[in-house]
């Protein structure tokens, strides 16, 4: 008899939610919204990080993960293009 | 693509639960945590704690802090780096720009306030509960991503902050930091008794000490002013990058191009 665990369930769900945001943010050529996507594939690495029990790196990857980071790529992508080219 | 998505939750639980089960994700504690949970605050111990009810802090600015200050000196360096590029471009601000929407507008004018509160308390509070000084600049740092989407890149000039200013701000945090660890240092030089750079209570061969508690509460010796010497020096930090990065192209091209290779 094999116990599945809450957490374990949780993080499995998690981390699939984001498996599925990476491969959404890689294949999307608009890049605006891969960078959206990157930012949901964040969240969910930062449910993970809590359930995992690591509160103090959570608090540093949501504004790095959700705010800056993506700040940083659509000021980027500002200056470039919007869409991926050939 | 949904079948595939189950299929695979369902694996991955399977395999986790069975791997803990089996002992592979060993939850009892190893050797190193226990002696780090039992020092990270304890007045029993006082030649050896941190007195930090936050084992993370203790780690990070006690246990292991000069590793966590050349981590300070590296990310200095980066925003060195960026504002040599930068060299000689004409001043932050200017020009219009209205922004986003009025609702916008008024709701982040409501959530600065909080974010600020937010992280001044993880600051101040790094040593008692998760947090620390980078975890409060980095969320303080957002406020500088904000102002530049929603209130539009001139807004920097309208707050009151250029870029000379975060600089100054950033130098203060860093100054403060090397004025702590360099404390043990004047001590031994005015004193003539042993004391270690970075020390932060009484050790086997030393009688320097930072207090531990102010007014009956725990402040953890260094730790508290680290903590807030970095939250200074970090959200600045980030903040004269976010400046520099909103500058616009055509303003900064003849500064970034240089001389010798001119329009």
């Amino acid at each position: 008899m094999v116990r599945v665990d809450v957490t374990l369930l949780l993080l499995a769900l998690f981390s699939t939610v984001g498996l599925v945001f990476t491969y959404l943010a890689v294949s999307e050529r608009d890049l605006v919204r891969a960078v959206i996507y990157s930012a949901v594939q964040s969240s969910a690495y930062a449910v993970m990080l809590y359930l995992l029990r690591a509160p103090d790196i959570v608090l540093v990857y949501l504004p790095v993960a959700v705010g800056l980071y993506p700040a940083a790529l659509l000021f980027l992508i500002g200056k470039t293009e919007k869409v991926d080219g050939e | 693509m949904l079948i595939s998505i189950v299929a695979s939750v369902a694996l991955l639980a399977y395999a986790t639960s069975l791997a803990g089960a089996l002992g592979y994700l060993g939850l009892e504690t190893r050797a190193l945590a226990k002696m780090f949970l039992t020092l990270a605050y304890n007045p029993g111990l006082r030649e050896l704690t941190a007195m930090a009810p936050e084992a993370v802090t203790a780690i990070v600015w006690d246990f292991r802090g000069v590793d966590t200050l050349y981590e300070t000196v590296v990310f200095y360096m980066a925003i060195i780096a960026a504002l040599a590029i930068y060299r000689g471009v004409p001043k932050v601000g200017g020009g219009g720009g209205t922004g986003l929407s009025l609702i916008v507008r008024v709701v982040t004018k409501l959530l600065i306030p909080m974010n600020i509160a937010v992280a001044l308390s993880i600051a101040v509070h790094g040593h008692l509960t998760p947090g620390g000084g980078f975890q409060a600049g980095a969320a303080l740092a957002v406020i500088s991503v904000l102002l530049a989407v929603v209130y539009s890149f001139s807004s920097y000039g309208r707050v009151g902050i250029d870029i000379p200013k975060a600089v100054t701000l950033r130098s203060v945090g860093l100054v403060a930091i090397a004025l702590v660890v360099f404390t043990p240092l004047i001590y031994s030089l005015v004193t003539g008794a042993q004391a270690y750079l970075m020390q932060n209570y009484v050790k086997v061969d030393s009688g320097f000490s930072f207090p531990a508690e102010v007014f009956g509460q725990l402040i953890s010796g260094t730790l508290i002013w680290l903590n807030v010497a970095e939250f200074l020096a970090v959200s600045f930090g980030f903040c004269i990058i976010f400046m520099l990065l909103s500058l616009r192209e055509e303003v900064i091209r003849p500064a970034l191009v240089g001389e010798e290779h001119g329009p």
